[in-house]
């Protein structure tokens, strides 16, 4: 073998315990989701809410997020991950923080729990971060992927320290500045720092591999991560040391989406520029989470100028339900079997004949993953626009269905057992 | 990888060409040959067969995979032998290099 590290994969106690704890968190995210309809047709600000949404970003996407990026940095570092023993660390004190937060916010318990799990969330957070940087540090090639991926670590581990700060403040306070305000901050972090800046930086790095495409573009991508960050940096600065207004707001969501709009357009050029011209289930559900984030930004005028606080729960489900979910519904098959395949399969490759990964999972159960959620989706917004607790109801009950038939194939991938094909 | 009979051991090139055929990407379900991955293969008097080939991407994920089923696949078609693969990424790999059937096979 020539010196070239062409790298280990991690081991899988660093990845898998994620898949099979977010494929958990997103069947609690909906029995909550049914469980907390009601709540629904209330101001944003309350328990149950504030719980479905802790449920969504920390137990659902964030925990399938760290497992996947800590398969997925060394692909986009081209070296291995710096530690597999943080990346676990990671896993515990994400599970139990989130654990903790969610029942506090649920039970609405401000105090020890909330900042417990609070604390062991910024832990979690600042592990990942550690894992990030060290092995990121010595890249081969500078990329613009690998920012996408630095700056989205830190946005995570600053919107942690955010929400512990603010579950310290309902109890002792310590801004003058109104607790609301303080976590559209927080929660923005989270969104256009951690969730957008990461699915950036993964995809331009993903869907040309998945596609077989090129795009010469490169600059767009650069050009995305200035203005989203800019537009962020200025939203929180102006946020916390001013009283930001809407005119100015819209100027910082200007700038937020032409860097989205910068980045889709080179995922475009990839599309266009691909060998590979069939587009697999994975990749419309995929493209439907794009539209989802589209609405939800399309929706920013009314956040901002309409009085009424259901814009502001349809926003918040277009990127939590639509957005994030679609994504990691779409790509949870693109990544997990080939892990599992990878343990079970790669010294047997050429050696015997052995399952594909896409035999690891039932693909119909996937399509119907994908019809599944259109209904899922269109429900619960509907019930939410029409104030009908009812609809909000029988959509909850949509959302388990989805849960339980995606619990069930990720189940199925991860208890695989070695077959040899005859 | 195109093998002229005029090489030397220009048999056992065919001979390993035809077992690699057997290798297949797992996340693309084309052959490597096909992919056009395999860039050369050398015969030697001491037994050694020498592979340069390359990935689709640098770390790619299923890059063990993919080199550890070109080793088996020529340690059973050639017994005795000693395998050595040597990656390159010089040329990169880019889609020019599928063959006719690998095209069709991606539908390009």
């Amino acid at each position: 073998m020539s010196d070239i590290n062409i790298g280990k994969a991690p081991p899988n106690s660093a990845v898998l315990p994620f898949y099979a704890t977010g494929a958990v968190g997103f069947w609690v995210l909906c029995l909550l989701l049914m469980m907390g309809s009601h709540s629904f047709a209330n101001h944003y600000f309350n328990p149950r809410l504030l719980a479905i949404v802790h449920t969504a970003a920390l137990g659902w996407g964030t925990m399938i997020i760290f497992g996947a990026a800590h398969q997925l940095l060394p692909v986009i570092c081209e070296r291995d991950l710096f530690s597999p023993l943080l990346a676990s660390l990671s896993w515990y004190l994400l599970t139990a923080g989130a654990g903790l937060l969610i029942y506090a916010f649920w039970t609405m318990q401000t105090g020890s729990i909330m900042i417990s799990g609070g604390f062991l969330i910024l832990l979690a957070t600042l592990a990942y971060f550690i894992n990030v940087i060290f092995t990121g540090n010595v890249c081969v090639h500078c990329s613009i992927e690998r920012l996408f991926v630095f700056s989205s670590a830190f946005w995570l581990l600053f919107t942690a320290a955010a929400g512990v700060l603010l579950a310290v403040n309902l109890v002792h306070p310590l801004f003058k500045k109104n607790h609301l305000d303080l976590l559209k901050l927080h929660s923005h972090a989270g969104l256009a720092g951690w969730f957008l800046q990461l699915i950036t930086g993964v995809s331009s790095k993903l869907v040309p591999m998945f596609l077989l495409g090129k795009s010469g573009k490169d600059k767009l991508l650069r050009y995305s991560f200035i203005l989203q960050n800019a537009g962020l940096l200025l939203f929180l600065c102006d946020g916390y040391f001013f009283e930001v207004t809407p005119s100015r707001i819209i100027i910082y969501v200007a700038l937020v989406v032409s860097g989205i709009i910068c980045w889709l357009l080179y995922l475009y050029d990839t599309f266009r520029n691909r060998a590979r011209k069939k587009a697999d289930v994975h990749m419309k559900q995929t493209f439907l989470s794009f539209v989802c984030l589209g609405i939800a930004i399309l929706l920013t005028p009314l956040l901002l100028f309409a009085d009424d606080y259901r814009w502001s729960i349809v926003y918040g489900t277009f990127l939590f339900m639509g957005w994030i979910t679609g994504i990691v519904l779409g790509k949870t098959f693109k990544t997990l079997p080939f892990i599992v395949w990878n343990a079970h399969y790669k010294n047997l490759s050429g050696k015997a004949r052995v399952p594909l990964p896409k035999n690891l999972y039932n693909e119909v159960l996937v399509q119907w993953q994908f019809r599944i959620f259109i209904v899922a989706i269109i429900l619960l917004v509907a019930g939410i626009l029409l104030n009908a607790v009812i609809v909000i109801q029988v959509a909850s009950v949509v959302w388990l269905l989805l849960a339980s038939v995606y619990l069930f194939n990720v189940i199925k991938v991860l208890l695989h057992k070695t077959t040899i094909l005859s | 990888m195109i093998v002229s009979l005029a090489q030397p051991y220009a048999d056992k090139k065919i001979k390993a060409q035809q077992a690699l055929y057997n290798v297949i990407d797992p996340e693309l379900f084309v052959n490597v040959i096909d992919l056009g991955l395999i860039y050369d293969i050398a015969f030697d008097e001491e037994n050694n067969i020498t592979v340069t080939m390359t990935l689709s991407t640098p770390h790619c994920p299923m890059g063990e995979a993919i080199t550890n089923g070109v080793r088996n696949a020529l340690e059973m078609t050639f017994p005795g032998h000693t395998i050595n693969i040597m990656l390159t990424f010089e040329p990169k790999w880019n889609f020019e290099m599928l063959t006719e059937e690998g095209r069709a096979q991606l539908g390009v």
